[in-house]
């Protein structure tokens, strides 16, 4: 079974690279009827077919159209492969509760992130856009979510973040605050006080990651 | 302000670079809507809802500050989402600088083919537009006219991630987007026209749907640049001359296309975020004036003395640029910048000149 599945997992790899919503969806449903275990298919299969997404996109190969279609195929093979999962047999990567700031609608950057750390085995909760300074706290109380990570896109949303940052940090001072969008850096993410900052959908994996470790 | 005299009017500094004769001094304006009316103590929504309210903020906004007419700014004329049906409310609350789209014309397939032209003269909030370019053209100023692309435009008729997507999967209905949303612009351009004479109106355009954080040069090239070379060939036609393009974002892999095709009248303004270095633009585009290119957040976050440092070295850089400088923000000045670093930039234009 190793020898055989390691061939279907590259195709239904190269399926999501290749952004074929319907190949990934038969390989996957070929994975499953080939006895394939389901968990493997996903992260073996279109999980390392969104590292390699990310890897074309940071080389300036792929950009957002590529990555939402092949976010697509990726989704599309989810829905075969989940509910197959064991549920408990598998620890989730960490839990990381997201969304776009109030008073801005622009939630591309935020939907790409979703696919990255989907990708990636974190458990999302996603609160959408224009989300309410109060719901982040609320879902992070609902969840017991370690990570949040939050979108904007304007100079007047932003303004939002260090309020939202504080809430977070008196409820749980220990919850890692990652943020991003185009006026964001380094420096005003330090400003607002919070952990880190992502300049991409593909580094904001990366970030949370380094950060949860530091504080796990 | 204490500031050596001008030896030329605001008119004559714009005619000045428009002409490619060295100005007195550096010009220095923003694209500056919502500041605008919180600036007179309004709302963000009377730039928008309120054209007499606008002008006036945007007057008395002008000459504290000491702006030139690069064209002023407040608003877009033409409006993708809007005009073409969808809804939008006004922005409101704490954290809303622009008008939000609740509705999208497109949302299916089927909803291209059933889009029609809307009308020129009442669609969106183009009669608010018009009584604005009224109050401009009875003070003498240059009247504007602001578009978005017809990318951009397009994008923001179908949701920018539906029409991203057809990009890859769907060109004809992109292609069908774009013909709308270009014969659109023209239609009411034509209204522009016809009512203050081509002379007057100063046409101007943003493109933030074609930034490299979003699409590649490929799609520029095959998507954005043909309609952009439409566009001008109408423009020119209609006898428009002045116009001004914002090359909105990180655009690098851009400007090879754009410098190529290069299809405005020389010479036009193009404006400039922080993501593209003065000098690189200057050298692309060596017939055209730059506009640009301070950091929007760096305005509204940093200190006076940030902003004033990052204007010395906007101009040191602008200042050699062939085709003419203006100093002002990379994009739209935020809505919450501290009075100081707006006058820091006033400041910058005046003591390095």
């Amino acid at each position: 079974m190793a020898v055989e599945k390691a061939p279907l997992l590259k195709q239904i790899h190269d399926a999501v690279v290749a952004f074929d919503e319907e190949k990934a969806a038969e390989l996957c449903r070929k994975a499953l009827a080939d006895g394939v275990d389901p968990y493997d298919a996903i992260m073996k299969g279109l999980a390392a077919g969104m590292d390699t997404v990310g890897d074309l996109y940071e080389k300036k190969e792929y950009f957002v159209p590529e990555l939402l279609l092949c976010s697509d195929a990726m989704y599309a093979g989810l829905d075969v492969l989940r509910p197959h999962v064991k549920v408990g047999e598998h620890q989730s990567a960490g839990k990381i509760v997201m969304g776009v700031v109030e008073g801005d609608i622009h939630d591309i950057g935020k939907t790409l992130v979703k696919t990255m750390f989907e990708a990636a085995g974190w458990e999302i909760y996603d609160l959408g856009k224009d989300v309410k300074l109060g719901r982040f706290v609320e879902e992070v109380q609902r969840t017991g979510a370690d990570v949040v990570a939050l979108s904007a896109l304007m100079t007047t949303s932003m303004m939002a973040m260090p309020k939202v940052i504080e809430m977070l940090k008196t409820e749980k001072p220990e919850v890692v605050v990652l943020v991003g969008g185009a006026p964001l850096n380094e420096e005003i993410a330090q400003k607002y006080g919070a952990d880190g900052y992502a300049k991409d959908a593909i580094s904001a994996v990366h970030e949370a990651e380094r950060l949860y470790k530091k504080v796990a | 302000m204490h500031f050596q005299k001008d030896s030329m009017t605001p008119a004559e500094r714009m005619e000045a670079l428009f002409t490619y004769r060295k100005p007195d001094r550096v010009p220095v304006g923003a694209m500056s809507t919502g500041f605008n009316t919180k600036n007179a103590g309004h709302t963000v929504a009377d730039a928008y809802e309120d054209p007499d309210k606008s002008f006036a903020d945007m007057q008395w906004t002008t000459e504290q500050y000491g702006w030139d007419p690069i064209p002023q700014y407040a608003g877009h004329t033409v409006l993708g989402a809007w005009d073409f049906g969808g809804e939008v409310r006004m922005p409101a609350g704490e954290f809303e600088g622009a008008l939000v789209v609740t509705r999208y014309p497109v949302n299916t397939e089927d909803d291209v083919a059933k889009l029609h032209l809307p009308d020129p003269k009442t669609a969106g909030r183009i009669p608010q537009a018009m009584r604005f370019s009224e109050l401009q053209a009875d003070a003498g100023l240059p009247v504007y006219f602001f578009s978005r692309s017809p990318f951009t435009m397009a994008a923001n008729i179908a949701g920018i991630d539906r029409f991203l997507r057809w990009t890859m999967k769907k060109p004809e209905l992109c292609e069908r987007l774009l013909k709308l949303s270009l014969e659109h612009i023209i239609n009411v351009l034509t209204y522009w026209v016809d009512t203050f004479g081509a002379e007057r109106v100063f046409a101007w355009m943003s493109s933030p749907s074609e930034s490299n954080q979003l699409v590649s040069p490929r799609t520029v090239k095959q998507f954005a640049i043909p309609y952009h070379e439409a566009y001008h060939q109408r423009l020119k036609a209609l006898g428009v001359s002045r116009f001004g393009l914002h090359v909105c974002g990180e655009q690098n892999l851009n400007l090879p296309l754009l410098a190529e095709a290069s299809p405005w009248p020389h010479p036009s303004v193009l404006s400039f975020g922080h993501e593209v270095d003065i000098e690189t633009a200057a050298a692309h585009f060596p017939k055209d004036i730059i506009y640009g290119n301070i950091e929007p957040a760096a305005i509204q976050m940093g200190t006076p003395d940030q902003v004033y440092d990052l204007c010395r070295t906007a101009i040191e850089k602008g200042k050699k640029a062939k085709g003419g400088f203006i100093l002002g923000p990379g994009c739209g000045l935020p809505v919450a910048a501290p009075p100081v670093n707006v006058y820091a930039m006033t400041k910058a234009a005046h003591d390095f000149s």
